[in-house]
């Protein structure tokens, strides 16, 4: 197995920063996100590298904070998401029949929503919050991949290994998991990166229009909507999440196309 | 014949998708937890208005039958009345569709005239097994900058500093076409970043494949200029991918175009969304998503017709795809 390529390993390094920066605001590194810590409104400097918001509060714990929201909803999103189209594309592309004209016809109804329109529904539905935000990015990256999960499965249903299993006697559980399941894995893998990467736009947008995470919790999203009422006299309280939620989701992208290098070589690039 | 075949057929599916579309959206609004006249109404109604609005709705009738009426009207071009403006939400949304579709086609047009020749010319000049990069790095830059932070940044920068293109003050067209344009451009600039990115890389990767194609070596060994290649061997044999993609990109700028107008303040269809969620005006809502998914399914439509005329033989095949 050949090593991922030094861009992707880079993203890869991207993505570890992140994540120690959101674990290190759980610690408390970087200060209490609520303790206001000096004058309003002050460009970086020492004590608040990131600068202050409208109330005093340094930017550079709550920024942290905000990446771990992020991350965290994003990622229990896309697990959620690998789950149910995992689930559903196996067996609609073993079975196939009316079962898999059945998930078809549901993932081309979602499919037809543009993601952010499909997120704004929930959230009318459900009331803006983390859990419309979360079933937003659920929804809105299960058909891709369900499409692709699918497909992957077709091909390898027809698979020798497949068939000799089928008549040696598996059960239908054990043919999809021990022998189906393990080939699309690497589809499963590819996908759920660059649904990931959905997700932060996702969530970062609805946060922005005010209907994902809540104030005073911060997310990336929260953070630069708070920030552009004060953007003309404080750049810099959009600049620092906007930067950052950008490197997060360059970096996921950038390993999600090293990840597909590797496990499908020859499948066409997918979009986002 | 076999063609008129798979067109009807596609066009019945597409029906079928639009029907499935609007179930989840009645199902969605009308199902609401706490119930439809309680959220509608909030919870100072009286029992009058109670009363006009169960009429109105139907909702002392089975859901299924409500949802015949809700279609009946909705085919009728009757989408309801505004729960906020108490003006049909139908009107409000034709006057406002015009800024839509006009930063839609702005930022189509600026992906497709920066992105094909962009992807054309990356190929072309392209090593064997290369793709620098720095070359990736941009172009995945250009897919991963959301546009509420670009916009953000934009109207910043064209705010803070005089740079000759005036943010969030819109002019009509018909009052002033130039001024119009003037106002409209950044707001396109900002929503075709993503779009012409992805059509780049697109064409890229499909000129990439032409190009090895014995066609086109037979082609520079008749001695053809490189301009009289591109236009005339590679352009069209690549177009169908790129094509194709353009529906996906139309589904992406419905999306961008809802949080673009929000943050310039256009008074367009996507920022009457968003202040209808903020009210809890369902009404706009449920039109608002059925016009979007309805677009794009429309779209697609036209797209694979598109494509079956550039290239006749992905009609046929793509007729047996399940």
């Amino acid at each position: 197995m050949k090593r991922l390529d030094r861009l992707s390993l880079g993203g890869l390094a991207c993505l570890l920063v992140l994540v120690v920066f959101a674990l290190g605001s759980l610690a408390g590194a970087g200060g209490d996100p609520d303790a206001i810590v000096g004058p309003r409104l002050r460009p970086p400097g020492p004590g608040w590298w990131l600068g202050t918001d409208n109330l005093g509060r340094s930017m550079l714990p709550r920024v942290m904070e905000g990446v771990g929201t992020t991350l965290l909803l994003s990622s229990i999103a896309v697990l959620v998401t690998a789950a149910v189209s995992a689930t559903f594309g196996i067996i609609a592309g073993y079975r196939g029949g009316y079962l898999n004209e059945l998930v078809m016809r549901l993932v081309e109804v979602l499919y037809s929503f543009p993601a952010i329109v499909l997120a704004i529904l929930v959230a009318a539905v459900l009331g803006p919050g983390q859990v419309a935000a979360l079933a937003s990015i659920v929804l809105a990256t299960i058909p891709l991949m369900t499409r692709l999960v699918r497909a992957a499965a077709v091909a390898v249903s027809q698979r020798d290994y497949v068939t000799s299993a089928v008549i040696s006697g598996a059960r239908l559980p054990r043919v999809l998991g021990r022998h189906v399941l393990p080939n699309v894995a690497g589809t499963i893998a590819v996908q759920g990166t660059y649904a990931l990467s959905v997700g932060i736009a996702v969530e970062g947008g609805l946060s922005f229009l005010g209907f994902g995470v809540q104030p005073p919790q911060a997310s990336l999203g929260v953070l630069i909507q708070r920030g552009g009422t004060y953007m003309i006299a404080a750049p810099w309280l959009i600049l620092g999440p906007g930067v950052v939620l950008v490197v997060a989701i360059l970096a996921i992208n950038v390993v999600g196309d090293g990840l597909r290098d590797q496990l499908e070589p020859r499948e066409t690039r997918s979009l986002t | 014949m076999r063609l008129l075949m798979w067109w009807s057929g596609r066009a019945l599916s597409s029906a079928a998708t639009l029907l499935g579309v609007s179930v989840l959206i009645f199902a969605a609004v009308r199902l609401m937890p706490g119930g439809f006249a309680e959220t509608v109404l909030g919870p100072f109604a009286t029992a009058e208005q109670k009363a006009e609005l169960a009429t109105r709705y139907g909702l002392d009738q089975p859901v299924f039958m409500q949802y015949g009426h809700w279609l009946g009207t909705v085919a009728g071009g009757d989408f309801g009345i505004s729960m906020i403006s108490r003006q049909p939400v139908g009107a409000e949304l034709l006057a406002r569709l015009p800024v839509t579709a006009e930063l839609s086609l702005l930022a189509v047009a600026v992906s497709v005239l920066a992105g094909v020749p962009l992807g054309v010319l990356t190929a072309v000049r392209a090593r064997p097994g290369g793709g620098g990069a720095a070359g990736r790095l941009l172009s995945g830059l250009g897919v991963s900058v959301p546009e509420f932070v670009l916009g953000s940044l934009v109207v910043f920068v064209f705010s803070r500093y005089a740079l000759g293109l005036e943010v969030g003050a819109w002019v009509p067209l018909t009052q002033d076409p130039a001024r119009n344009l003037a106002t409209m451009v950044l707001p396109a600039a900002v929503l075709s970043v993503f779009a012409v990115s992805v059509t780049a890389r697109t064409t890229r990767d499909a000129v990439m494949g032409v190009l090895v194609e014995p066609y086109v070596t037979a082609a520079v060994g008749r001695g053809e200029s490189p301009w009289f290649i591109v236009r005339h061997h590679i352009l069209r044999n690549a177009a169908a991918p790129v094509v194709t993609l353009l529906g996906t990109i139309t589904a992406y700028l419905l999306g961008g175009a809802l949080i673009v107008e929000h943050v310039f303040n256009l008074p367009g269809v996507g920022s009457y969304i968003v202040q209808a969620v903020g009210r809890r005006d369902y009404a706009v809502v449920q039109a608002g998503v059925l016009l979007a998914a309805g677009v794009f399914i429309v779209m697609n439509v036209v797209i694979d017709l598109l494509v079956g005329v550039l290239d006749p033989r992905l009609g046929v095949t793509a007729g047996r795809r399940s």
